[in-house]
């Protein structure tokens, strides 16, 4: 053990230490895979509202002033109170360890220290703890430091708690009594301020208020119509009108919206029932019309409407940084409200973010849905050269072109817009062919050897007589060409091997 | 009694625009400085930067011209800045290997595929509607707003086509743009905003000859040049740049 100064006179007061005047109780439920994970909740609640769940086997109760519901007038109200609790726990057959003190973390750690039922008296804590192995500190640590209101780090302190106690154990302390004991000045010297959080743990002080957790509200909302409506018009002043005092509840439970749910009670006794999943947590009333709206608008009610309900599934609300040094992205209410737009306007499948498919398939791509979320990265490094690029036709326009000595010198097509003429310059032929173990009819000619078109001779192919070839169904086989055409353009073009035909696949730009 | 402007105080209030933006428009008054860079070093130099923001800018150019390949270079240097961009692809033209070769983060683009009828027939105004529903979807992400680039490619359509839209459309698009940051181009074959554009870029083959380039089995490329034919909130020195595009991928 490391040598200290003398205690007495230079032992600070804890800092982190909050006046907590009460009584606490603590069920600590050694895991059991069988045991059901809301038994102690269940147990919390029944006997006081302000209790705080710490993960599934550890439940702090504020039971201040139960003694006076349990009439146990002034004997030894936490014995019985302790009692009282661990009669319940046993009525529902779960095994906890029941603890009742004057902190909330006094009860929490006697709790998992001490198997069945432990009682300390108020202001007795640090006595009462001084036995607890010093590597308890590992397990309460998080409990007492990482309030359910503010999650955020747990991983920081948990490895910091983890460093604290091996040096702890390397110091030769073994107790909590022995951290108790040592000096907070010569600790916060050589470990640093969370120690002082450390010490007063070790002597059963509370180091942040108990945060009772509260039941999940329910945000809904009702109106009964007296006189039947029909059109969206109208109905967007009723939504407005429901909508608005559920979006303020949100923001006072700081929750916002993951799922809104539009029930329309029409005049046949029907109920239109349309459910929207938000892509990203909001509570704006106009967005969350204008969304709602939209919805209805694509998936309109059979008659008229004379009950409207609103019923919004909470999620916990968004905070966002904006950094300084990059561009305000559009916000998640906007990006929401303008792909609804969106998909009204052209249909769900006509926009996105594109993204590459790990084929050879000329053409082949996948749409992906586009967030709404973004935080401030830097994207992808810039290519050091101008890439050339191609304008692909998404529907290969069927051509006709003459091939002499296996190399295309015409293009011409009856497309409007494509001109044609003579090719100036070509380059080719590449061979490319996929998918034909498919098992389509006629498709195995992968592999084979051989050009395209025919050798010595001038052949004109005809427009092919059915329709075009579907690029993203089928096999292919083709042998491709890059070539300049006399127009001016410069056009990717293919020879459709299995059905012998030429086709514009695509323009150089 | 307040004291009559004088005449050049008033006609200079109606040059700068301010007079009319305190009259009709709370809008913040926009950096008209602020350009978005082309990701492309000769370009930049010679856009003084690169494409002003808050104006409807235009690439124009035939058919092989190198438009998309800046296009697609312009959208990559957007999104490597963290900017989120958008692509309005009127005649879903877009190659997405083309996309990702020029280095484009894709998850940051928003990509609006027109409808297109292959074959209009005898409905051939069909094509015509796909075009309005585009510009419409092009007003929808403009009044969204925060986009950092926002590419209306109209490149391969008929230039009667694009003449047909009506020419307060452009106006609109232009008022929705105006002290914003967004940079809204327009890809087409010939210019379309009329007096709403702020900057139109003309691109084309260098030189027919040798502008295309072919090696004995490859094509390795275009040659081309960009030049300003018009500039409505600057003036440049030198109006035409080289560049050469590369293929990344061969036939």
């Amino acid at each position: 053990m490391p040598e200290f100064a003398n205690p007495d006179s230079r032992t600070p007061n804890p800092q982190p230490r909050l006046p907590s005047p009460g009584l606490y109780a603590a069920l600590y439920r050694p895991p059991r895979p069988d045991a059901p994970a809301t038994a102690l909740t269940l147990i919390a609640s029944d006997f006081s509202p302000r209790y705080e769940r710490h993960g599934g086997d550890l439940v702090s109760i504020d039971v201040s002033g139960l003694q006076r519901l349990l009439k146990v007038g002034q004997g030894l109200p936490a014995r019985i109170i302790a009692d009282e609790l661990a009669r319940d726990a046993a009525a529902r057959n779960v095994v906890v360890h029941v603890a009742v003190a004057g902190t909330w973390t006094a009860a929490a750690v006697s709790a998992l220290a001490t198997p069945g039922v432990t009682v300390v008296p108020p202001g007795d804590e640090a006595t009462a703890l001084a036995s607890v192995p010093i590597g308890l500190l590992e397990k309460i640590h998080d409990v007492c430091t990482q309030s359910p209101l503010n999650s955020q780090k747990k991983e920081d302190t948990t490895a910091s708690a983890y460093s604290a106690c091996s040096a702890f154990k390397r110091w030769g302390l073994k107790t909590l009594g022995d951290l108790a004991a040592l000096p907070s000045a010569d600790l916060v010297a050589r470990l640093g301020p969370p120690s002082r959080v450390w010490q007063a743990i070790a002597r059963g002080q509370d180091v942040r208020p108990l945060v009772p957790a509260l039941a999940e509200e329910r945000f809904d909302s009702t109106i009964e119509l007296e006189w039947p409506i029909e059109g969206l018009e109208p109905l967007s002043f009723v939504l407005t009108r429901l909508i608005e005092p559920l979006s303020t509840r949100l923001e006072r439970r700081d929750r916002g919206a993951a799922v809104l749910h539009v029930l329309l009670g029409l005049v046949n006794r029907e109920c239109h029932a349309r459910r929207l999943e938000l892509p990203s947590p909001m509570r704006d009333v106009r967005t969350l019309r204008t969304l709602a709206l939209l919805d209805l608008e694509a998936h309109p009610p059979a008659a008229a409407i004379d009950r409207v309900t609103i019923v919004i599934d909470p999620t916990p609300g968004r905070v966002l940084q904006h950094t300084l040094f990059t561009r305000a992205h559009p916000t998640p209410e906007q990006l929401s409200t303008l792909i609804a737009r969106l998909g009204a306007l052209m249909g769900q499948d006509r926009f996105g973010a594109p993204a590459v498919v790990d084929s050879y398939r000329p053409g082949a791509f996948a749409m992906a849905r586009f967030a709404t979320e973004w935080a401030g990265e830097a994207g992808k490094a810039l290519q050091p050269f101008l890439p050339s690029a191609i304008r692909r036709c998404r529907h290969p326009v069927p051509a006709r072109v003459t091939v002499v000595d296996d190399r295309p010198v015409r293009v011409t097509t009856d497309r409007r817009g494509f001109a044609g003429g003579a090719v100036v310059h070509c380059a080719g032929p590449w061979r490319s062919s996929g998918e034909w173990w498919e098992g389509e009819p006629g498709s195995s000619t992968s592999g084979r050897a051989g050009k395209a078109g025919k050798a010595g001779r001038s052949e004109d192919f005809p427009h092919p007589p059915y329709p075009p070839h579907q690029p993203h169904l089928s096999s292919w086989d083709r042998d491709e060409w890059d070539v300049s055409l006399n127009d001016g353009g410069v056009y990717r073009i293919f020879r459709d091997r299995e059905r012998d035909a030429w086709f514009i696949d695509a323009i150089v730009d | 009694m307040a004291m009559p402007l004088p005449r050049a105080e008033l006609e200079s209030l109606l040059r700068t625009r301010q007079l009319d933006r305190t009259l009709t428009t709370t809008l913040p008054t926009a950096d008209e400085t602020a350009v978005a860079s082309t990701g492309i070093g000769p370009l930049d130099a010679l856009l003084a930067g690169g494409l002003p923001r808050g104006h409807l800018s235009e690439i124009v150019g035939p058919r092989s011209s190198g438009r998309t390949s800046v296009t697609l270079q312009l959208l990559a240097s957007a999104a490597a800045r963290g900017e989120l961009v958008a692509l309005v692809d009127a005649l879903d033209m877009l190659d997405v290997e083309s996309a990702a070769a020029a280095g484009i983060n894709l998850d940051r683009l928003l990509w609006v595929r027109g409808h297109v009828v292959t074959n209009p027939g005898m409905c051939r105004d069909m094509n015509q509607r796909a075009l309005e529903q585009a510009i419409r979807a092009l007003a929808l992400i403009l009044q969204a707003g925060n986009f950092g680039l926002v590419v209306f490619d109209a490149a391969e359509a008929p230039p009667d086509a694009l003449r047909r839209l009506p020419f307060t459309t452009w106006l609109r698009l232009q008022r929705m743009v105006e002290g914003g940051h967004t940079t809204c181009v327009l890809v087409g074959p010939e210019p379309m905003a009329r007096s709403s554009a702020g900057l139109t870029l003309k691109v084309g083959v260098r030189d027919w000859g040798s502008g295309i380039r072919f090696g004995h089995r490859l094509f390795e490329g275009l040659n081309i040049h960009t030049r300003v034919v018009r500039a409505r909130a600057r003036a440049t020195e030198e109006t035409t740049v080289a560049l050469a595009t590369a293929a990344t991928n061969c036939a």
